[in-house]
């Protein structure tokens, strides 16, 4: 029923906070009394609180995922786990945040079923939990239902699991690799859990003590954690107030602050009161095995504590945390901190292909210079640094101890930055979403100019620039098409949603002239959906593939046609493999950069 | 019937000094009123209201003579366009300076573009003037171009990413440049050739029937033809 990679005598403990209905049988009576007929009726019958979701497309919640990344998502759930957990993750994923009693009546599965299934996919970071106040009917009382919210996000994260690997093996060497791998693998474990894991991988090597064991655990979990690879679990079940329409406090809100309030919606609420401010959030303590006896004094002497960091949410609701000191600590992998390094990468890349090693070199100065005080993975412009912090920072990389800093200045200017005329506090920022809508430019005008030609890629690239309406006659003009062609390739890509038309008739001429116009937005989204088609068509293939060779490559003295069949076998799944592997990196430009 | 038609014919013979028949004066007259905008023969016919053998010779007559002549237009290649022989036509009907006869003079185009290439790689940044003036003092080409058919070939070479356009900061290499003005230079890499995407890779990612791809449909990653090619070693 759990993971496959799960086994079950490891994770049998899991920690009864994981469940809200497991402490209070009672309200799941209360919540699946509501007959299936009830859904969408209006008649005496408090409306469900899907409808309640308020859908703001600007924000990114569980419905805004397009329809080939649900796809993808599923099928990465289903390869991992059983076909009930990714039927329940497939109903969350399409119908957005639901309730337990709406998920038994989309899925019409058993409830055991349903909440075993929603177990897994909390323990695997795929699924968070709130609660919410549901308004009461006539006679009838508010009531508290907890909501499950799918995190496409995560989901998707397990592609990257290898990559995740890699470079952590590459940081802090094979001891703290296997135990993140332990992460990786199970979604959320204790320390004591990690310690098994440890024992049972090197049992056969080491007679070492129980409290030796714990030291080396505890050494490497704290290194993960300053490096922020690994972070507490988030608060398991947040409770959300919605606001009260009559609160006089709302009235006198200004109406920016009402507009803020809007764009947030109840998901992504949720998510901030799940996540722990940041002390707790990657604080390794020496005593964790708090699991039977309550330990005040643990707090007190933390192992690693990072100074200075500021306190993210304000408000976290009181006794959501997850640093109950009655309960086991559970970590898991700290997904934000890898997408920030593969952004920096991807950034310090594209600079350096594009312009030159040493904007390069100076551009990865910035990030190691200002990771302390980024405060989310989007960051639209870095924080402004002094000169002087610029240079130093990147005297410390062997590549940039020869560099002027007149050359700096200059690659600090290539990257878009203005020189001050008067040098007294000369400080920069750069613009980092101008150098990623670069980049994902550059992935679709090469998408453009393989499927339709070089010169429909010129008139591509022009309507980018232009942003506007633009007459077929202008564009033929300046990108030195033939204006039948012109037409012909106009047409294509509007038929391939790549382009909006407009006619113009003119009636003293009897003639009318197309105008054409770029949709940024909606062609970048198609793209995206694109990809996770792609990502997604590319798993399949692997699987057919290693369907084909089943047979094959069973057995092990083979004759030579075989081995040559298994060398063809495994050129075929390197390059699949591989083409997922970049596949993910353009993925990630285009929804988590 | 064919003494008339002898008599006729020399009637409708334009005479030297202007002194042209009737009909065909009425024709010329429609083409010169739309001086260099030039008419379609149909439209011409329509206009004129005379008949069709009539109207025919009229036309045959008018450039034999030289009054009128025959134009390409660039939109309507199959339709035939006439001119008054004192006009030059106009840019909607030749296509503008890229065109000849009609056609994008694409060999011209990608004459002037290798130069001007040269000159950018000899001149490390210059801007659209800067090129022009080498233009000019080097007399690289024969036949005459403009500082604006210049400055269109820079854009267009942007466009393509043979050059990308910079504003200037007035250090370094841009020192002899205004700041702010926009020069142009070569790319680090060759750019315009080697595009790299990841998609373009992955036979997904330009595939014509990707619309149509499901997982069990007609088209699936399991049947699909491109990947057997691609997968081809």
């Amino acid at each position: 029923m759990y993971s496959k990679t799960l086994t079950p005598k490891r994770l049998k403990p899991f920690p009864l906070f994981f469940h809200p209905f497991l402490s209070s049988p009672s309200r799941i009576a209360q919540q699946s009394f509501i007959p299936p007929t009830a859904v969408g009726s209006t008649a005496g019958v408090p409306p469900p609180p899907l409808l309640l979701v308020a859908v703001d497309h600007s924000q990114e919640t569980p419905n805004m995922v397009s329809p080939h990344g649900i796809k993808l998502a599923v099928h990465l759930i289903s390869s991992a786990f059983s076909d009930v957990v990714s039927k329940v993750c497939e109903c969350l994923l399409r119908k957005g945040t639901l309730s337990l009693a709406q998920v038994l009546r989309y899925t019409e599965l058993s409830k055991q079923l349903v909440t075993n299934a929603l177990l897994v996919l909390i323990q695997h970071n795929c699924v968070q939990a709130f609660t919410i106040e549901q308004p009461g009917g006539f006679l009838e009382e508010s009531k508290i239902v907890t909501q499950y919210m799918a995190l496409h996000d995560n989901i998707i994260h397990r592609l990257r699991s290898a990559k995740f690997l890699a470079i952590v093996s590459d940081e802090f060497g094979q001891e703290c690799m296997e135990i993140f791998e332990g992460l990786v693998q199970h979604g959320r474990l204790s320390m004591n859990q990690m310690m098994d894991r440890h024992k049972e991988k090197h049992k056969a090597l080491t007679t070492e003590e129980n409290s030796s064991i714990a030291n080396l655990v505890l050494e490497n979990l704290n290194k993960l954690a300053q490096a922020r690879y690994i972070e507490r679990c988030p608060a398991h079940q947040p409770h959300i107030k919605k606001p009260k329409e009559d609160d006089t406090q709302t009235k006198k809100k200004t109406a920016k602050s009402k507009m803020a309030d809007a764009t947030q919606t109840m998901e992504a609420q949720a998510l901030a009161a799940a996540t722990l401010m940041d002390s707790i959030r990657f604080l390794v303590e020496a005593d964790t095995n708090t699991n039977n006896a309550p330990d005040d004094d643990s707090k007190k002497n933390p192992t690693t504590e990072i100074i200075g960091e500021k306190r993210k949410h304000d408000c976290l609701e009181p006794g959501t945390g997850a640093t109950n000191e009655n309960k086991e600590v559970l970590w898991r992998v700290n997904f934000e901190e890898f997408v920030r390094r593969f952004r920096h990468k991807c950034l310090v890349s594209y600079v350096t292909t594009n312009m030159d090693s040493v904007v390069g070199i100076v551009l990865r100065a910035i990030f190691e210079a200002s990771r302390k005080d980024e405060t989310k993975v989007k960051m639209e412009k870095t924080v402004p640094l002094p000169m002087d912090t610029i240079y130093e920072e990147a005297m410390k990389s062997e590549e940039g101890r020869s560099l002027t800093l007149e050359r700096v200045r200059d690659s600090l200017v290539q990257l878009g930055c203005e020189v001050p005329i008067i040098g007294i506090d000369e400080t920069y920022s750069i613009d980092l979403k101008k150098i990623i809508d670069q980049a994902q430019a550059k992935e679709v005008e090469s998408i453009v100019a393989k499927k339709y030609g070089r010169e429909a890629y010129r008139m591509f690239r022009f309507l980018l620039q232009r942003q506007s309406l633009v007459d077929t006659d202008e564009i033929s003009i300046t990108t030195f098409v033939d204006k039948k062609d012109a037409l012909k390739i106009l047409f294509q890509l509007w038929k391939d949603d790549f382009l909006h038309m407009e006619r113009l008739a003119n009636e003293g001429q009897k003639s009318e002239s197309l105008f054409w116009k770029l949709n940024k937005v909606s062609v970048w989204e198609q793209v995206l959906d694109d990809m996770y088609h792609t990502a997604l068509n590319l798993k399949l293939r692997i699987l057919h593939e290693h369907e084909l060779a089943k047979d094959m490559l069973k057995g092990k003295n083979v004759g030579d046609e075989v081995k040559e069949k298994r060398k063809k076998f495994g050129d075929k799944w390197r390059v699949l493999d591989s083409s997922v592997f970049i596949l993910d990196d353009a993925i990630m430009l285009f929804h988590d950069f | 019937m064919s003494l008339l038609q002898k008599r006729k014919a020399p009637e409708t013979k334009p005479k030297p000094g202007g002194n042209l028949a009737e009909s065909d004066r009425i024709v010329l007259n429609v083409i010169k009123s739309k001086k260099e905008m030039a008419i379609w023969a149909k439209d011409l016919k329509l206009e004129t209201k005379l008949p069709d053998p009539i109207f025919n010779k009229c036309l045959k007559n008018l450039l034999a003579s030289g009054l009128v002549k025959e134009v390409a237009h660039v939109q309507f290649k199959g339709r035939k366009h006439y001119i008054s022989a004192e006009f030059e036509p106009s840019k909607e009907i030749t296509g503008g300076s890229w065109y000849a006869d009609g056609e994008l003079d694409k060999a011209f185009i990608d004459n002037l573009q290798d130069i001007c290439k040269k000159i950018i790689q000899k001149l490390k940044v210059a801007t659209a003037d800067e090129v022009y003036d080498f233009f000019i003092k080097n007399r690289v080409v024969k036949t005459e171009c403009t500082s604006q058919q210049i400055s269109e070939i820079l854009k267009s070479m942007v466009l393509d990413n043979k050059i990308i356009d910079v504003k200037s900061t007035g250090l370094g290499e841009y020192h002899s440049i205004p700041i702010g003005k926009i020069c142009y230079r070569c790319p680090a890499g060759d750019l315009g050739q080697g595009l790299t995407g990841v998609m373009q890779s992955i036979p997904c990612g330009v595939c014509p029937r990707i619309r149509q791809c499901t997982p069990d449909g007609l088209i699936s990653p399991s049947t699909c033809v491109y990947y057997t090619k691609w997968l081809d070693f």
